[in-house]
Formats: structure tokens, sequence, C-alpha cells
């Protein structure tokens, strides 16, 4: 690792920890410095910030519905009532009971939360929505009727440390407090910019994209709700022991629908953003109180911003980065984050690379049936180590039903395909890139997001150093890693996929139509860069393409479908001169 | 016996169930959206409307003050999905309604406070009597203004040339835009009308249901549990289901043991059918 990589990882950890330890230093000052009742609702606000937090994980980075955070919130206030007041753990440990059995009501929440996670796995969208809302309906009935623990025995919520439920009490009580939120805040920092947090994030853009990367989707989805459910039952247990008797009322779903509008608004994924909207949840009902309006208001004006910042597709943490980024480009004279592909010196001798003589692929009687359509039959091929293997064919000729099923996402196909001597059938797609076979898509697959270098990072699963990633990024004329994918333009996306996919070095990549977003002199600069993959990096290449000059440019050898069928396939030359191909191609009359 | 009237005593709910479940359905297909805020939008429209009681208002007058009311703030909230988000995905859409949600909830509290509201049912005494099975007229009139609701939408979408221009919307948006169909005006219809049908149910239903708004918006949950049951799709299966629903849950109120159980009820049926019909769905996109 150079000394530039150090000192930039460093800062990465660093700073979070500086931030931290500042602001643990200013709750100290709020909380002897300022008056009681401020302390209660500065506690109250950094409740409401770690609910939001946990609700950010799920909606705000993985990109999915949830209507019930403050059904985990109830989940885990009552299963530490029921822990500190029912069972001997409340005593157990003293002063540091607490600390357990917050964990284990966090615990809870997140048994629940997967539980939740599970039907997720195939409801997207409003499907999940409904879900979600009626499982606060549900648990908000039950509550009722069960009640918390508190009401059942008289006994309040202890405190952490005995401190006693009094304004001197509320001080160290919002002092307790502040460190696990700083704790939370710098779990849910790490963990965004991680490969779990990659991965949420990609997930909430492209489930396909996400699997081809060698990341499991279903892994994703259910740490995304554990962790939001996790971190909402840590809220519910503080907020428990704040006002020490909470009921039904506590948590009733249409505050969690409050919860989630206000999650929108703020953009909750940013931590000071969660902060933001904490103290506005707090502040504005509040505020109505002081001038004794109805609370209710409160929620008008969170739904009215809501619907605000749904119909303009924005929220303000965003908007405030974005304008910041904006400005920080303008000051340091750069335009939109456009490069194109430069003369590459000596590009046009590249010879076109022939690969090592063995076979890394065998796809022997492939088939795939929709209903009565068959998409492909009876295909057969070998792919050579080291080569480029241009698939073409009309619209329509199956070329991308023979990715997605070469990739894992069509397991009902016929045949087998065997990479390295590894046979596919069964693999799973995530499971299948593990193993050295990845693709990249005609849509554009790369969640915006991210940044250009997190996204690299992401796709070789970490694989890939700093000076690698500015490599192969420097290497296919992408912006530099610190660009955020949002102001990229889609074709420069594309690259930015195909770079990706490269640094990851499979052992083969299947390239869908790279360089549809590309001019056309931009494809020969692409072309000759291609011709150098194989070598550079150790990594075999089947590129599907309708482009016939990127084609003969870089392929050793080609096949061609039509009607889901081989029509040829082996080396450029004779392939190209095939009558039949042409004839595919340019269709009969042309032939004429 | 009185396992079946307790079946009985579930549809009138049911019938109220395959109500909402119609109007979900109907704002599904020709809206692309899934309203978390149709009943918010009813039950606000009928608590204005018994505001007008004390003013000698006779019983008809309210219903329509309702209907007109509903009618007006379902469109207004379709005026605002279909000025800023017209081509927006069904979830974006939908989850402005969430915000519409807690909107006429609060504004409910706020007008009408957090106590349970006098509103009468507009039909009320048992139809017919079989010892302990009672079926009442209020049970009759939620089923057949469901299934009257879902007959002449049927007859409205394939027989009349306003019914192929909604469904011409509900297939391809643009296509229709495209041939000259003010997809605007339309589309704010459909949310017009199923407010209003919305605000006659809850009128009908009175507060036999449950007690102040915050209670009755619950509804939502086990009418798109209704819709859910016709896949957001089919108007009769969302009846049926509605119907289904209600029954289960009045046979559970017959055995009291499984008290907390009951309240799950529509969330497992949800859950399992939406898993049933969602099981080929591994990945979020066909390609």
């Amino acid at each position: 690792m150079s000394l530039a990589e150090r000192t930039t990882r460093g800062r990465r950890v660093g700073r979070p920890l500086v931030i931290a330890v500042i602001a643990l230093a200013i709750a100290a000052g709020f909380a002897f410095g300022l008056p009681a009742y401020i302390v209660f609702l500065a506690t109250t606000v950094l409740v409401s910030m770690i609910a939001l937090l946990g609700l950010g994980v799920v909606t705000g980075t993985a990109g999915m519905i949830s209507l019930m955070q403050l059904t985990f919130a109830a989940v885990g206030a009552w299963v530490a009532e029921f822990l500190a007041i029912n069972t001997p753990l409340g005593t157990m440990f003293g002063g540091f009971s607490f600390i357990f059995i917050m964990l284990i009501a966090g615990l809870a929440a997140a048994v629940l939360g997967l539980l939740v996670g599970l039907p997720a796995l195939r409801l997207r969208g409003v499907n999940l929505a409904v879900l979600t809302l009626g499982v606060a309906a549900a648990a908000d009935a039950t509550f009722q009727k069960i009640s918390f623990p508190d009401a059942w025995t008289n006994v309040r919520m202890p405190r952490p440390f005995d401190f006693p439920a009094d304004p001197a009490g509320d001080r160290y009580y919002f002092l307790f407090t502040a460190v696990v939120t700083i704790l939370i805040c710098l779990g849910v920092y790490f963990l965004q910019s991680s490969r779990w947090g990659a991965s949420w994030k990609s997930v909430a853009f492209s489930e396909r994209g996400t699997a081809s990367t060698g990341t499991s989707v279903r892994w994703a989805k259910l740490t995304a709700f554990s962790v939001s459910a996790f971190i909402g039952g840590i809220s519910g247990v503080l907020l428990a022991a704040q006002i020490s008797k909470v009921n039904f009322m506590t948590f009733l779903p249409i505050n969690s629908l409050a919860l989630y509008v206000l999650a929108i608004v703020a953009g909750a994924h940013l931590i000071d953003m969660a902060l933001f909207g904490g103290i506005l949840f707090v502040l504005v009902p509040e505020i109505l109180k002081q001038f004794g309006v109805p609370l209710e208001w409160g929620n008008i004006v969170f739904a009215i911003l809501g619907v605000q910042a749904l119909t303009s597709n924005s929220n303000l943490g965003q908007d405030i980065r974005n304008s910041i980024f904006r400005r920080r480009r303008k000051r340091l004279g750069l335009g939109i984050a456009e490069k194109s592909l430069d003369t590459l010196e000596g590009g046009e001798t590249i010879p076109i690379p022939i690969g090592t003589g063995r076979t890394l692929l065998t796809v022997r009687d492939v088939g795939v049936e929709f209903g009565a359509v068959k998409a492909l039959q009876h295909v057969t091929l070998d792919v050579t180590e080291g080569s480029i293997l241009g698939l073409i064919g009309p619209n329509g000729a199956g070329k991308s039903t023979f990715v997605d099923a070469l990739t894992g996402f069509l397991p009902q196909h016929t045949g087998e395909f065997v990479l390295d001597g590894v046979p596919l059938q069964g693999k799973l797609v995530h499971q299948r890139a593990k193993l050295g076979l990845r693709r990249t898509y005609q849509q554009d697959r790369v969640p915006p997001t991210l940044t250009v270098g997190a996204f690299v990072n992401f796709v070789t699963n970490g694989q890939a150093s700093e000076a690698e990633i500015d490599e192969v990024l420097d290497f296919f004329g992408c912006p530099t890693a610190s660009t955020p994918i949002s102001v990229v333009d889609v074709g420069t996306r594309r690259l930015v996929e195909v770079a990706a996919n490269v640094a990851a070095r499979p052992k083969l990549l299947v390239l869908d139509e790279p360089a549809a977003g590309l001019s056309h002199e931009e494809h020969i600069e692409f072309g000759q860069r291609l011709r150098l993959v194989p070598g550079k990096y150790g990594v075999t290449i089947i590129i599907i393409e309708h482009d016939l000059d990127l084609v003969r440019s870089v392929c050793s050898t080609i096949t061609v479908l039509n009607f889901g069928q081989v029509l040829a396939t082996g080396k450029q030359d004779e392939v190209l001169s095939d009558p039949e191909v042409l004839k595919a191609y340019m269709g009969e009359t042309e032939m004429l | 016996m009185a396992i079946i009237g307790a079946l009985a005593a579930g549809l009138g709910a049911g019938g109220l169930y395959a109500v909402i479940g119609v109007c979900l359905v109907l704002m599904a297909t020709l809206t692309r959206v899934i309203n978390f805020s149709q009943v918010a939008v009813g039950v606000y429209a009928a608590f204005l409307a018994i505001r007008f009681v004390p003013l000698g208002v006779p019983p008809w007058g309210i219903v329509l003050i309702a209907l007109i009311v509903g009618a007006a703030v379902s469109a207004l909230l379709g005026w605002i999905i279909a000025t800023w988000l017209p081509e927006a995905t069904g979830t974006a859409r939908s989850a402005v309604t969430v915000a519409g949600l807690l909107f006429f909830l609060s504004v409910s509290y706020l007008q009408f406070g957090t106590r349970p509201q006098a509103l009468v049912p507009l039909v009320s005494g048992p139809l017919v009597s079989f010892g302990v099975v009672t079926i009442t007229k209020l049970s009759l009139a939620l089923i057949l203004l469901a299934v009257a609701l879902a007959v002449v939408s049927k007859l409205v979408l394939t027989k009349t040339p306003l019914g192929v221009q909604l469904r011409a919307i509900s297939d391809r948006q643009t296509a229709a835009e495209l041939i000259g169909i003010n997809v605007k005006v339309l589309q704010i219809g459909v949310w017009a009308f199923t407010g209003a049908v919305m605000a006659l149910a809850i009128s009908f239903a009175g507060n036999s249901q449950a007690a102040n708004a915050g209670v009755m918006v619950n509804l939502i949950i086990p009418g798109a549990a209704a819709a859910l049951i016709g896949a957001f799709k089919r108007m009769d299966l969302a009846i049926i289901g509605g119907i289904l629903l209600g029954g289960i849950q009045g046979l559970l109120t017959a055995i009291p043991s499984i008290n907390l159980l009951r309240d799950w009820i529509p969330i497992i049926i949800i859950v399992i059918f939406l898993l049933w019909s969602q099981r080929k769905e591994v990945w979020d996109v066909a390609r």
C-alpha cells in the first residue's frame, strides 16, 4: 500500500472519529449547560434521529418502502421492559444490565426485521409498503391488547446506571443517549461505506446488476432490514427508559408514516440529515405547543413537505450535497463529468488477441424456451482463453437470452455450460460471478448513489487496490474515482461498468453492447483498448455488438446467432464472408 | 350454528372491505396508484358531512355533501400526482398517497377531534334472521354496493367510448396521450369517482366499524388485502376476497382464545397470497 493510499484511507476512518469526539464534547456541554426541559427535548431529538437512521438504511439506502419503523421501536421497548422488569437480567450486571438488555431488545427487533425482510425477497415497491403497513397495524392492535410490562406491574422502566428519573438524572441520561447515538452514527457511517452499504445502494437501483457483481440480493435485502430494525429497536428502548412509561400510543402507526415521510423529505440515509429530521420531528410539534396550535398541524406540515419531496424526486440532504459538489467543481473549473477516450498511442498496431489455445468456456446444446417460443436451440460453441469472441446476429436472434442463460438468470435452460472445468448447472447468479463470470448490461445498471470509485470497489468485491482502480478508470477514459455517478452521462456510465468489471479480473467477461452510447471515433478507441484487455488484465471476453467495425477490429472468432440457432461460428474472416451470414444480416434483396 | 352466526356477522365488514378493494383495483388499473389515502378520504368526507346534521340538512343531503367532499379532496390529490408525477413509476406515485393519508388523517383529527364520531349508518337492523344467524341490511347494502360498483365499472370500461379511453390510458399511457386522449382529466376523474364512492361507503357503514378517524383509516389494510386477492387487477376477485376476509374475521370472534391472532389474519392472508402470486418474481425487472 502506497503512502498516498494510506493517508486517504486513514482520513476516511479518522474524520468520522474526530467528528464523533467533537459531537460528544458538544453533547456534554448540552447536558450540563442547558435548562432541564431543553435537555429532555434534546434526548427525544436523539431518539427520533436513531429511528430515522434505521429507516434511512432500509428506505433511503436500500430503496425499500418500510412503513413500520416504530413497530420495531415498540418491539424493542417491549422486550427491554420485559427483561428489565420481569427477569433477573434487570439487575444481573448492575449498571451495565441496561446495555445488555438494550442489545438483546435490538436483536429481538432485528429478528422481526428479518421476518419482514423475507417476503421482501419477492415483494417490491407498493406491495412491500402494504405489507409493512399491515404488520404495523396488526402489531399496534396486539400491543393495545397485551399492553407494556410497565403497565402490568406498575414498575417503571429503569435507566442505565440507575440514573434517577428526575431533572438531574435526565442530564446523565441525555449524555448516555448521546453516546449511543454517536456509536450508531459511526456504525451506520462505516456500514454505508462498506460492502454492505454498497450492496444496499446497488440493490436499490438494480437487483440483476447487484447479483452479477457476485453479491447475493437476498443477503443485501435481509441485512438492510435487520440493521434497520435493530437500530429501530434501540430507539424504542431508549425512548422507554427516557419517559419510563410507554404504551401503544407512543408507537402509533401514523407516527411511523410521519417518520417515513420525514425520512424522504430529509434524506435520512445521510447522518446529518437524520439529525435534522430528528430535530424537525421534535421541534415542529414543540413550537406548535408553545403557540397553543394543535399538534396535528405538525403531521400536516410533514405531509405537505413529503408531497413536495416526492413530486420533485429530491431530498434536502442530497440537494445540499449536490449544490456543494457543483459549486466546488465550478470553482475548480471542471465541467460536467465527461471525459472522452483519448487517442491511444500506437493503438492501430495492437494485434487482435488470439488466445492461449486452451478452451475456457464450453457451451453444449444449450436451449431456452419461453412457453411456445424457442429463444435458443442447440447452441454449441467454445471460447478460447485470452481471446475475444464476437456474438452477433440480427435483433431477436437470442444474443441477450444466451447471456442471461450463461450468467444464471435463466436456470430453466437445457444443455450445459462449463467454465474452466466447472459445470455451471445449478449455480446462482452471484455464485457464477464469484467463479469468475461477469457481465455488463445493455441497460444502465450503475447505481447513481455511489461514486465511480465506490462502484468499482463494489464490483471488484474489494479485490482491487485504489491504485489499480485509478489505473483501470484512466485506461478506459472514465471520470476519476471521487466523481459521483449521478453526474456522469449514461454513455460514460457504460464505460465505467466495463472498467469496473475488467478491474474485477474475471476469467470471462460478457459485454452486452458496451459501446452503444459512444460516438464512432470513440468506438475505434474503445476497440483498441479492448484488444489490450486479455493480455493486460487476463480477462477473456465475449462481446455482443451491432457495430461490425468494432467487432471486426477486436474479435478473432465470431459466432452468429439467428432465430436462436448458431448460424456460423469460427474465424472472423471466414464467418463474415459466409453467404448465409450476409443473407441474415443484409436481407436477401440486398444480396441480389 | 353460533359459528355460522359469527360468520354472518362478519359480512358487514366484508362488504366494506370489498368496496374498498374494488376502489383500489380501479385506482391501480386506471391511474397506476395504490391509493393508501383511499379510506382516509372517505372518512374525512363523511365526518365533514355530519357537521351539517345540526343545521337541519336531511340525510340524503348529508350523503350528497359527503359525496361532493370525497370527490373533491380525492381529485385534489389526483391532480397533484397527475401534474407532477405524470410519468413516474407506480411506486413513486403511490408514495405520495402515504403523505396524503398522513395529511387527511391529521386534518380529520384537527377538525373533528380524536373522539368517536356520531356517524349513524344509513341502513341498520336485521334483514333476515334464522335463530342466531342474522344477516343485516347493512351487510347486504355494502355487498350490493361493491357488486354494483364492479358491474357498472366493467360496463363503462368495456361498452362505452369513455371506457375505451380509460383502458387505453391504463395499458399505454404515452400512446394514449399521443392519440389525443386527455390523460390528466380522465385520471383526475377516476380519483374523484373513487373518492365519492368511498365517501358513500363510509356514510353507509357509519361508525359501526370503529371509533375515530385514526382507527377507521386502518380499514385500508383489509381493503388492500381484498384488492390483492384480485392482484390489484380483478374486481370480482377483490369482492370475493373482501367478503371472505370479513367472514373469517367474524368467525374468529367466535373463538376468543385466539383473540390476538385475529388482528394478524388480514396481513397473513396478504403475505401468503402475495408470496404465492409473486413466487416467480425473482428479479426486479424482466430483463
